[in-house]
C-alpha cells in the first residue's frame, strides 16, 4: 500500500493533542505534548515508570479531572476535532465515545450480562432486545461469548482474571465507543491471558481506535502500529512502529531499545 | 590456609545445633511468651463462658420451680376456679361497652341542662374564690364566742358584700347562659354570705331543671338503662359461688405455702391433703354449671330485650358490638363449665406444659394475691415491636448519611459529620430517657392532636410514654452504630469500581446507587442488623420511657399498635430483679428472660457476620 494512497483514505486523526502542558498541582507532568491517533490503528505509549503515559491516556477521557488540582495548562486535545475542554462539551458524551479498560481488570459485583450492559443503561437504553443485541455483539467482539454464553446471569467475579479483563474490553465497547484507551492491560495477567488479548487487539482494530500504554515493548511491537515513547514527560519519538523500533530517530529511543538506559 | 578459616567461622554441624537455653520452670523464653499472649486472649472467652454458665445455673432452676408453683396452682385448685373466671373478664368489656352507650345516650338528652348548670356553679366557684379571705374572716368572727361585737360584724359584712360585688361585677356571662340569666346570677351572687346556706335562687332553679331532665332522659331510655343494669346483675349469683371457691382455694393454697415456707419439715402440722381440700371444689361442679347457665340465659335474654336504638349513632354501634361478641362469650361461658368434670386436681403438670406456660404465656403477673404467672410473650412482642419500629427509622437516616458522607461530602463536611454523629453514642441513655418522658413524649401527644393528622390510625394517642417514644430514642442511639458500619461498608467498595464506571461516562449518582451501594448492601445490611442488637439490648430508655404495661399490644388497633405503652425484656430485668428475693420462682424467671435476650443477641449478631462473611467473599 503506498503512501499516496493511505493518505487519500484516511479520514483526520481522530485524537489529536496539541503542544499539550500538563500540572498536577504546581508540578508538571507533561510538556508540550503533540501527538495524533490515526483511525483504526493501535497506537502504543511507551517510555519508563513514571515518565507521563498513564497520564497522557488520562487526558483523552479526561479521566484527570477526578484529580482535584490536575489540569491541562496549555494547548489543547481534540478529539473527533473537538477540544475536549471545551465548555460545551458533555463529559458523560465524551467517555461514551472513549472508552478506557484499566490496569487490573474490574468488573462490577453484577451479573456477566449486567457488566456488559450497564454502559449502555446509564446512557438510557432500557429496550430489552436493543440491550441483548449490544451484550451479544460485544461479547462476540471480545471472543467470550462462546465461553459465557449459557451462564450470562453468573456472577462476573467467579471469572478468571483475563476472562474478567475481557469482560471489561466487552463492557468497554458495549457503546460503540471511536477510541478505546488501555492502560497496561495485561500487567496482571499470565502470558496466555496476555496472548489472548493481544490477539483480540488486533481484531478490535479493524473497528476501533486503540491507544496503549504499555511498559512491555515486544507488546508494542507485536500489537501496535504506532509507538510513541515517552521520558520525563516530553514525547521524544512517535512514528509507525515497524520504524520505530529498526531505526530510531533520536538517541534517547536507541538508549532505551537497547536497554542502557541511564 | 584452612587452619585460620575453621577457627574464624564455626562449622557447619555446630550451627545446625538447637542454641542452649535456660528453660524456667520447665517453659522456655519463646513459648513462655507465646503462653501469656494467647492467655490475654483466652481470658475474654472464658469470662463469656462463665456468663453463660451462671446464667444457666440460675434460669434453669426456673423450669422445675415453675413446674411447682403451677402444680400447687393446680391442686389447691385455683386452676378450677380460673376455668370459669377467665371467661368471665370479657362479661366486664361488654359491660363498659353497653355502659358507654348507656350515657353517651343520656347524654343528648341532659347535656343542655348539665351544661347550664355546670356553668352557674362555676361562677359561683370564681366568686366565692375571689372572696375567700372576707368569707374566712366573717366565718371566724361569727363563730367566736363570746360573740363579737355588732359593729365589728357589720363592718364585716360590709366588707364581705363589697368583695362579692366586685368579683361579681367582674365576671362574664359564659355562652351557655343567656345574657339575662347573667346578669340574674351576677346580682344574686353579690348576695353570697356565709350566713346565707342556701343556694343563689338561679342555680337552684338549674339545678332542679337538670335532676328533671335526667330523670326524664332515664324514662325516656328506659329500656336500654334497665338492660344494663340487668346485664350487670347478670353473673352476681355465679360470682357469689365463685368467690367462695376462689377463697376457699386461696385458703388451701396459703396453707401450702406456708407449710413450705416455714421449712422442709413441716413438723407442727400435717401436711395439706389436697384429695380432701379438693372436695368443696368439685363437688360444688353442678352448681356452678348451673349458674353458668343461669347466668348465659339472663345475659341472652338481656341482650334479646335490649333496644337497638339508642340517642347516638356512636352508642348504636356499641350496642350492635356488644350484641355480636355476645355469643362467642357465652358460648365459651358454656365450653368452660362443660370441661369441669374433666379437670383434675391430681393430675400431673408436665414440663412441656410449664415451657409452654412460660414461652407461649400470654401474661406475666407477679406480687398476685391469687397466682403468679410468668408469660414471656408481652415481654418479647414489646421488646422485638420497639426494636423493629427503632430500627424502622434509624436506618434510612444512618444510611442515607452514610452514603452522603462517604460519597458526596466535602472534606471538611466530613470532618463535621463523622464526628458528631458518632458523639451521639457518648449520651448517656438516662439522659435520653429525661428526654423522651419530658420532651418528645409531650411533643408527639401534642402533634397527634392537630387535626390534619387525625387519618393515621389511634390519633390522638392516650399514652405520652409508648413504644414509638421509646423507639425513637433508640433510633438515636442506633444511628451512631448503623452509621459508622454502613461507612465502613461504603468505604471498603473498591475504588476500580468507581474508574469502571466513570470511564463509561456514569454521572455521580449513576455510580453511587448502581455499583457503590449495590456493592456494599451486605455490608449495609450487617450494619442494619448490629444496630438492631444493640437496640434490642438497651435498657434504661425503653425502662423510662416505653410504658411499662405488662399487656401485648392490641394489634387490632393495626399500625396504631406502635402508640401503646409496652413493657421489654431487658426493663422487666432492670424493674424487678432488685425487688425479688434470690431464688424464688420470680427471680428464676427473669434468669430466664436474660438467657432468651442473650441468644436474641447472639443470633443477631450471627446473622450480621454471616452477612459480613458474604460480603467479603464477594469483593475477593
Amino acid at each position: 500500500m503506498s503512501a499516496d494512497s493511505t493518505a487519500k483514505t484516511t479520514p483526520p486523526p481522530v485524537v489529536q493533542v496539541r503542544d499539550m502542558d500538563f500540572c498536577y498541582g504546581a508540578s508538571p507532568a507533561l510538556f508540550g505534548i503533540n501527538l495524533k491517533v490515526k483511525y483504526r490503528r493501535v497506537t502504543a505509549l511507551i517510555g519508563p515508570s513514571g515518565c507521563g503515559k498513564s497520564t497522557l491516556l488520562r487526558c483523552i477521557n479526561r479521566m484527570n479531572d477526578r484529580v482535584p488540582s490536575a489540569r491541562v495548562t496549555k494547548g489543547e486535545v481534540l478529539v473527533k476535532g473537538k477540544n475536549i475542554h471545551d465548555a460545551d462539551v458533555d463529559l458523560t458524551q465524551l467517555r461514551k465515545q472513549v472508552g478506557m479498560v484499566f490496569q487490573k481488570s474490574n468488573p462490577f459485583p453484577k451479573s456477566i450480562y449486567e457488566n456488559v450492559a450497564y454502559g449502555l443503561r446509564i446512557h438510557g437504553e432500557k429496550n430489552k432486545s436493543v440491550l441483548d443485541e449490544a451484550v451479544e455483539r460485544s461479547l462476540r467482539q471480545s471472543a467470550l461469548w462462546d465461553e459465557l454464553k449459557d451462564r450470562l446471569n453468573a456472577n462476573a467475579l467467579a471469572l478468571s482474571g483475563g476472562q474478567q479483563q475481557r469482560l471489561c474490553i466487552a463492557r468497554a465497547i458495549a457503546t460503540l465507543p471511536d477510541v478505546l484507551l488501555m492502560d497496561e492491560p495485561c500487567s496482571a495477567l499470565d502470558p496466555i491471558a496476555t496472548l489472548k488479548i493481544e490477539e483480540l487487539m488486533h481484531r478490535l482494530a479493524q473497528e476501533y481506535t486503540i491507544v496503549i500504554v504499555t511498559h512491555n515493548m515486544q507488546q508494542a511491537v507485536r500489537v501496535s502500529d504506532y509507538t510513541a515513547f515517552l521520558h520525563l514527560g516530553k514525547l521524544v519519538e512517535f512514528a509507525p512502529t515497524a520504524e520505530f523500533f529498526t531505526n530510531p530517530l533520536e538517541k534517547l529511543t536507541e538508549s532505551y531499545l537497547r536497554g542502557t538506559f541511564s | 590456609m584452612k587452619a585460620p578459616a575453621s577457627t574464624s567461622r564455626p562449622s557447619l554441624g555446630s550451627l545446625l545445633l538447637k542454641k542452649q537455653q535456660r528453660p524456667f520452670l520447665g517453659i522456655d523464653k519463646q513459648r513462655a511468651i507465646r503462653l501469656f499472649f494467647a492467655s490475654n486472649s483466652s481470658v475474654a472467652i472464658i469470662v463469656l463462658v462463665l456468663i453463660m454458665l451462671f446464667l444457666l445455673r440460675e434460669g434453669m432452676d426456673f423450669l422445675p420451680t415453675y413446674r411447682h408453683e403451677l402444680e400447687t396452682y393446680r391442686r389447691a385448685g385455683l386452676e378450677f376456679c380460673d376455668i370459669i373466671n377467665r371467661p368471665l373478664a370479657e362479661h366486664q368489656a361488654l359491660c363498659s361497652k353497653l355502659r358507654r352507650a348507656a350515657s353517651a345516650s343520656l347524654n343528648t338528652l341532659t347535656h343542655t341542662a348539665r351544661t347550664r348548670r355546670d356553668a352557674a356553679y362555676e361562677l359561683m366557684r370564681e366568686v366565692e374564690e375571689e372572696t375567700r379571705l372576707q368569707r374566712a374572716i366573717l366565718s371566724d368572727a361569727l363563730a367566736q364566742i363570746p360573740a363579737a361585737s355588732p359593729e365589728k360584724l357589720t363592718r364585716l359584712r360590709q366588707e364581705m358584700r363589697a368583695a362579692t360585688t366586685l368579683a361579681a361585677a367582674r365576671l362574664q356571662t359564659p355562652a351557655a347562659l343567656t345574657p339575662e340569666e347573667g346578669r340574674r346570677l351576677q346580682r344574686e351572687l353579690t348576695l353570697l354570705n356565709p350566713e346565707v346556706p342556701e343556694l343563689p335562687p338561679l342555680l337552684a332553679a338549674l339545678s332542679a331543671d337538670y335532676i328533671r331532665v335526667d330523670r326524664e332522659a332515664h324514662a325516656t331510655f328506659k329500656p336500654l338503662v334497665d338492660a344494663v343494669e340487668a346485664f350487670e346483675a347478670a353473673p352476681d349469683a355465679l360470682h357469689t359461688l365463685l368467690d367462695a371457691m376462689k377463697k376457699h382455694a386461696r385458703e388451701t393454697k396459703a396453707h401450702v405455702t406456708e407449710l413450705h415456707g416455714s421449712g422442709k419439715e413441716p413438723s407442727h402440722s400435717k401436711p395439706v391433703d389436697f384429695d380432701l381440700s379438693i372436695v368443696p371444689l368439685t363437688s360444688g361442679i353442678t352448681e356452678l354449671t348451673a349458674k353458668v347457665e343461669e347466668y348465659t340465659l339472663l345475659a341472652q335474654k338481656t341482650a334479646d330485650t335490649m333496644p337497638a336504638a339508642a340517642g347516638t349513632p356512636q352508642a348504636v354501634a356499641l350496642l350492635a358490638e356488644m350484641r355480636a361478641r355476645l355469643p362467642d362469650h357465652l358460648a365459651a361461658m358454656r365450653q368452660a363449665a362443660a370441661s369441669l368434670p374433666a379437670w383434675s386436681h391430681s393430675k400431673p403438670v408436665s414440663y412441656l406444659e410449664v415451657a409452654i406456660a412460660f414461652f407461649l404465656g400470654d401474661a406475666w403477673i407477679t406480687n398476685s394475691s391469687w397466682q403468679d404467672f410468668f408469660g414471656f410473650v408481652p415481654l418479647l412482642t414489646g421488646s422485638v415491636l420497639i426494636a423493629l419500629i427503632a430500627v424502622l427509622i434509624a436506618t434510612p437516616f444512618s444510611v442515607i448519611a452514610a452514603i452522603y458522607t462517604n460519597q458526596f461530602a466535602s472534606e471538611r463536611e466530613q470532618e463535621f459529620i463523622k464526628p458528631v454523629i458518632e458523639f451521639i453514642q457518648a449520651i448517656p441513655s438516662v439522659v435520653l430517657g429525661f428526654i423522651g418522658i419530658s420532651l418528645l413524649g409531650d411533643a408527639i401527644k401534642g402533634v397527634s392532636e392537630w387535626g390534619w393528622l387525625q387519618w393515621i390510625p389511634s390519633f390522638p394517642i392516650q399514652e405520652r410514654l409508648n413504644m414509638f417514644n421509646a423507639a425513637c430514642l433508640l433510633a438515636l442511639m442506633a444511628v451512631p452504630t448503623m452509621y459508622s458500619l454502613a461507612e465502613d461498608a461504603l468505604n471498603n467498595v473498591p475504588r476500580s469500581y468507581l474508574d469502571a464506571s466513570d470511564a463509561l461516562g456514569a454521572t455521580k449518582l449513576q455510580t453511587v446507587f448502581r455499583v457503590i451501594v449495590p456493592a456494599a448492601k451486605s455490608g449495609i445490611a450487617a450494619a442494619v442488623l448490629l444496630g438492631m442488637g444493640r437496640v434490642i439490648g438497651e435498657t434504661m430508655v425503653v425502662l423510662l420511657v416505653a410504658g411499662n404495661r405488662i399487656a401485648i399490644p392490641d394489634f387490632s388497633a393495626g399500625p396504631g399498635v406502635v402508640f401503646q405503652p409496652a413493657h421489654t425484656l431487658t426493663g422487666i430485668i432492670a424493674q424487678e430483679l432488685g425487688e425479688v428475693s434470690r431464688g424464688s420462682a420470680h427471680w428464676q424467671a427473669l434468669f430466664m428472660v436474660g438467657i432468651v435476650l442473650f441468644l436474641i443477641s447472639l443470633l443477631v449478631n450471627w446473622c450480621a457476620r454471616a452477612f459480613v462473611r458474604r460480603f467479603e467473599l464477594a469483593k475477593s
